[in-house]
């Protein structure tokens, strides 16, 4: 079942820390599996996080490849227990979530960054990412601290609905 | 120069906007301070606007008598005052800080969070929720900007307040609206 409901608000796991995965093992490589099918069955998902879909682990996937928006590009990667290790060049803009379906939100991100962690074979890489995949890194690296970007936005004209009308 | 207040409500059109501000404009009013926005498919308009000294409220109430007509507008008119902050609430050295609230809609969480919020002394500079999600399940979104005290501590006030939220079953985070002038 690689490809999995993806949870929306207000369930609680979005909003819990998810806890280490410190050892990258079968289940973890599962995960990964999980997260990548999921991300790719969903069109314009460029990322989404273990908590998403309803595991409360610190691991996420992206894959920003052929976006409009993106610089570098790494393709599609799931990093386990990942950190930051540089950021620079503070960002606004607009974006959303699969699990917040209804509104977006203009969000202030670092427009580069180191991020470091473990991949599915349990090597630990460190990636440098800028300008969208920056910002997609950095949302998924929110959503395994429980913070959504409804929790960055800086006030309430920053909020919008996707649709008027429904 | 007399200043009016004047709100609008109808189910949306377009041609609202056009309408009430052609009103005003052929009474040689200006639109000052505005906040005009959709709600749940009603068009609110709340503004602010000076006259000629020689306008009264029943002169904007007749100028837009026709247009409130034409789009079936539930329309306030108000003369206002000379607007005094209070001196002791110490609004002019408050600080700025945003708050943001989700989680499952239920009764209370404005006035929880905004009871927690005046406790502190503090103040709703900016406000708007967002009722969203399905009607099985709905999700209530607020976000505010505020003024905390400068004294003695904005950041533990902060903290009581997202405490007050998360006593509510919602998620809240604060933060300081922080800015560099460059």
């Amino acid at each position: 079942m690689p490809v999995r409901p993806v949870l929306v608000l207000p369930h609680p796991v979005l909003v819990t820390p998810a806890v280490a995965v410190g050892v990258v093992d079968e289940a973890a490589r599962s995960l990964a599996v999980d997260l990548v099918d999921t991300m790719r069955a969903s069109p314009a998902c460029v990322g989404l996080a273990a908590p998403q879909i309803g595991v409360g682990r610190r691991a996420f996937a992206v894959d920003v490849t052929g976006h409009r928006k993106a610089r570098s590009c790494h393709g599609a990667f799931v990093l386990f227990d990942p950190e930051v290790l540089e950021r620079s060049q503070p960002e606004l803009a607009r974006e959303g979530c699969m699990s917040v379906p209804d509104l977006t939100g203009d969000v202030q991100r670092d427009g580069a960054l180191v991020v470091a962690g473990l991949d599915p074979e349990g090597r630990r890489v460190a990636l440098e990412v800028d300008a969208f995949e920056a910002r997609a890194v950095q949302h998924e690296l929110d959503h395994l601290d429980g913070l959504l970007f409804l929790d960055r936005v800086p006030g309430p004209h920053s909020v919008f609905p996707r649709k008027v009308y429904r | 120069m007399p200043r009016f207040s004047l709100s609008a409500v109808g189910a949306d059109r377009p041609g609202i906007v056009a309408g009430v501000s052609g009103a005003l404009v052929d009474l040689g009013c200006n639109l000052e301070d505005s906040t005009m926005t959709i709600l749940q498919g009603y068009f609110a308009i709340l503004l602010v606007v000076s006259a000629g000294s020689s306008v009264g409220v029943g002169d904007l109430e007749a100028a837009l008598a026709p247009v409130a007509s034409r789009f079936d507008l539930v329309l306030t008119v108000r003369l206002l005052g000379d607007a005094q902050l209070p001196e002791s609430g110490g609004l002019a050295d408050a600080v700025p800080w945003t708050i943001a609230v989700h989680g499952a809609d239920r009764t209370g969480i404005v006035h929880g969070v905004t009871s927690a919020l005046a406790a502190e002394g503090g103040n709703v500079v900016d406000l708007s929720t967002h009722l969203v999600g399905s009607s099985g399940a709905p999700v209530y979104v607020m976000t505010l900007r505020v003024t905390l005290p400068a004294e003695p501590d904005p950041a533990a006030a902060a903290e009581r307040i997202r405490r007050a939220a998360e006593a509510l079953g919602v998620h809240c985070t604060v933060h300081p609206d922080e800015s560099d002038t460059l």
